[in-house]
C-alpha cells in the first residue's frame, strides 16, 4: 500500500508539474514516463492460535552433580559415544532444535552456556524451549597433578552427559518462525563440543528422506552391506562388527554423511 | 623362579608367564607381549586399513546422472501465478480499451525524451489520440486469452500504444514521421490486423465517402448509359439495334453449324 500511495503521490506531483489540456488526469496515466511500480502484495502471516506456551518458557537451571548418596566410579564405556541415537531423535513440543551431526560429552559448562545464551536471546513472550538431554550423570575420573601411572582409579572429577549422532539437544517452539530463531539456535551449535545444526521438523524429516533416497537412487553395483555381509576377498578381518552393523556410516564417534 | 611384576607393569603390557612343566618340555619364551592400537572411539580419525579404504572406495555412492542436463529444457510444469489486483485492474483496463476504441497501434519508442513525448503526446492529442502505456507481460498474458492473439509477437521491448475512437492514420502518421523515435510496429484498426505497410496501404486508402461514391457511380452506370443513348436521335437507336440484330443472327448461323 505505501508503494502505491508513493506512485500515486509521484503522478499526482509530476502531472500537477506538466498539464496537457484535455488529457485522461488519473493514477494510471502518466504523462512522462511508463509506471513501473506494481501493487505491493503481501504474504499472510501464519496463524498461531493453536500454539499453547508453557508456563514456564525458559531453560531450567541443570545440575552440576547429580544427587546420588554413594557416587560410583565408572568405565569410560566410550561406546554410548559411537553411533547413532536409540531415541530422543525427534520433535515433541518445539518446532525448532539443535540435532547432534556427531558423538560428544556435554558438561556442565556447555549446558550452562545453552541455558543463558537461550534465557538471555529469547523472547519469553513468544517463545519457549525445551532441554531435550538430561543433566550429567556420568561421572569422569581424573588422577591428581603429576602422578604416576598406577594407584588405582583416579577420583571423580566432573559429571558429562553422553551425546550420539542424530539426538536433539534443545527444542525451542512457539509463535514464531524460524528465522527469528535461527540466529540464537546457530550461536550456540557452534560452541557444541561436536558438529550441530539447527533444524525444524520439515528440515529433520528432509535430512531423513534424503539419505533414504540416497540408498534408493545409488547407482552403484556394489553396496558396502552386500560385500561385508558375505565376507567377499575376506574382508571381515578388517571390518569390526560394529561397521558391520552400521555399513562403515560411522567410525567412532564421526559420522560420514556421503555413505550409504 | 621369576618374580611377579607388580601391577602396574601388568596393566600396561600384560606379559604372559609361562613355565614349562618340565625342563624337557622344551622352550618358551619368558615374555609374550600383546600389542593394542588405539580405542574404537578416538578424538582424532582414526587411519583406515588399506583393505577398508579400498572397500569405501569401491562403495561410494554414485548418484544418479540425469539424460538432459539441468537447465537445457524449460521445466514441462508451468507455473501458475496468481495475478495480482494490480494486473487485474490492468487487464480491464485493456479490455476496456479495446472494446471503445477503433484503432489500436502498437509503437516501439526508442529513448525518447519527456519532452519529446510530451510534444508527440500534443500533436497526437489535437487529432484525438491517445498514448497509452502497458507492461509487456500483461498485455501479452491478456491477448493470449482473447480474440487478438496475433498481436502478441508485436509486443517485445518497450511498446507504445496509440489509441482513437476514429481511424486517424494519416494523421498518426504525420505525426509519428516527425519524431524519429517512433517506430510503428503494427494495428488494429476495426477488428483488423494490420502490419507496418498494412497501415501505410491503409492511409492511402481514399475516404469511406469517396468509395461509396464511386461504388454508387458503378451501378449506376449501365442505367445512366441507357438514359443517355435514348436521348439522342432515334434514327442513331434503330441503326444501332439493326446492327444487334445482324451481330446476333451471325452468332447464331455458326452454333447451328457447330450443332450439325
Amino acid at each position: 500500500m505505501a508503494a502505491t500511495l508513493y506512485t500515486a503521490w509521484a503522478v499526482g506531483g509530476l502531472t500537477g508539474v506538466c498539464r496537457v489540456n484535455g488529457h485522461q488526469q488519473g493514477p494510471l496515466h502518466c504523462h512522462l514516463k511508463v509506471l513501473v511500480a506494481g501493487l505491493q502484495t503481501y504474504e499472510i502471516p501464519p496463524d498461531y492460535s493453536d500454539v499453547v506456551l508453557p508456563a514456564k518458557p525458559k531453560l531450567k537451571f541443570v545440575n552440576k552433580v547429580p544427587n546420588l548418596k554413594k557416587p560410583k566410579r565408572e568405565p569410560k564405556k566410550l561406546r554410548d559415544i559411537q553411533g547413532p541415537t536409540r531415541g530422543a531423535d525427534s520433535f515433541t513440543q518445539g518446532q525448532y532444535g539443535i540435532v547432534a551431526l556427531g558423538g560428544g560429552y556435554l558438561h556442565w559448562g556447555h549446558i550452562e552456556m545453552m541455558r543463558l545464551t537461550i534465557n538471555r536471546k529469547m523472547d519469553a513472550r513468544t517463545m519457549f524451549a525445551r532441554w531435550c538431554i538430561s543433566g550429567p550423570y556420568k561421572p569422569i575420573t581424573r588422577k591428581g597433578l603429576g602422578q604416576r601411572m598406577g594407584g588405582g582409579k583416579g577420583a571423580i572429577d566432573h559429571y558429562v552427559t553422553p551425546v550420539r549422532y542424530g539426538r536433539l539437544i534443545v527444542e525451542v517452539g512457539g509463535k514464531v518462525e524460524l528465522e527469528e530463531v535461527k540466529h540464537i539456535l546457530t550461536e550456540v551449535a557452534k560452541k557444541l563440543p561436536f558438529p550441530a545444526q539447527v533444524v525444524s521438523r520439515e528440515s529433520l524429516a528432509a535430512l531423513k528422506k534424503k539419505h533414504a533416497d540416497m540408498e534408493q537412487n545409488n547407482q552403484n553395483p556394489w553396496t558396502f552391506k552386500q560385500i561385508v555381509q558375505g565376507n567377499m576377498l575376506g574382508i571381515r578381518r578388517v571390518v569390526s562388527p560394529f561397521d558391520v552393523h552400521h555399513c562403515g556410516r560411522f567410525s567412532g564417534k564421526f559420522h560420514f554423511p556421503g555413505r550409504v | 623362579m621369576f618374580v611377579l611384576s607388580p601391577l602396574d607393569f601388568l596393566h600396561k603390557l600384560r606379559v604372559q608367564l609361562c613355565r614349562p612343566a618340565a625342563a624337557e618340555a622344551g622352550w618358551l619364551p619368558v615374555t609374550q607381549s600383546v600389542r593394542h592400537g588405539s580405542k574404537a572411539v578416538t578424538r582424532h580419525r582414526k587411519p583406515i586399513h588399506i583393505l577398508k579404504q579400498k572397500l569405501l572406495a569401491v562403495t561410494k555412492y554414485v548418484p544418479p546422472t540425469p539424460v538432459v542436463p539441468k537447465g537445457a529444457y524449460p521445466s514441462e510444469r508451468q507455473e501458475v501465478k496468481e495475478e495480482s489486483g494490480f494486473v487485474l485492474l490492468l487487464k480491464r483496463e485493456l479490455k476496456k480499451l479495446f472494446q471503445d476504441y477503433k484503432m489500436v497501434a502498437v509503437a516501439q519508442n526508442c529513448n525518447s525524451n519527456a519532452e519529446d513525448m510530451r510534444i508527440l503526446k500534443h500533436r497526437l492529442h489535437r487529432h484525438g489520440i491517445a498514448v497509452k502505456f502497458f507492461p509487456n507481460q500483461v498485455m501479452c498474458s491478456f491477448l493470449s486469452d482473447s480474440v487478438y492473439s496475433n498481436m502478441a509477437p508485436l509486443f517485445i521491448g518497450p511498446t507504445v500504444l496509440f489509441v482513437s475512437k476514429e481511424p486517424k492514420v494519416k494523421e498518426m502518421l504525420t505525426s509519428l514521421r516527425s519524431s524519429p523515435q517512433m517506430t510503428l510496429l503494427g494495428a488494429c484498426i476495426d477488428n483488423t490486423l494490420l502490419s507496418a505497410q498494412g497501415v501505410v496501404s491503409y492511409s492511402k486508402l481514399p475516404s469511406v465517402s469517396v468509395v461509396q461514391g464511386e461504388l454508387v457511380s458503378g451501378l449506376a452506370m449501365m442505367t445512366a448509359h441507357t438514359a443517355s443513348m435514348l436521348q439522342r436521335h432515334p434514327a442513331h437507336l434503330s441503326a444501332l439495334l439493326q446492327q444487334y440484330v445482324k451481330q446476333q443472327s451471325s452468332e447464331e448461323a455458326p452454333k447451328a453449324e457447330e450443332a450439325t
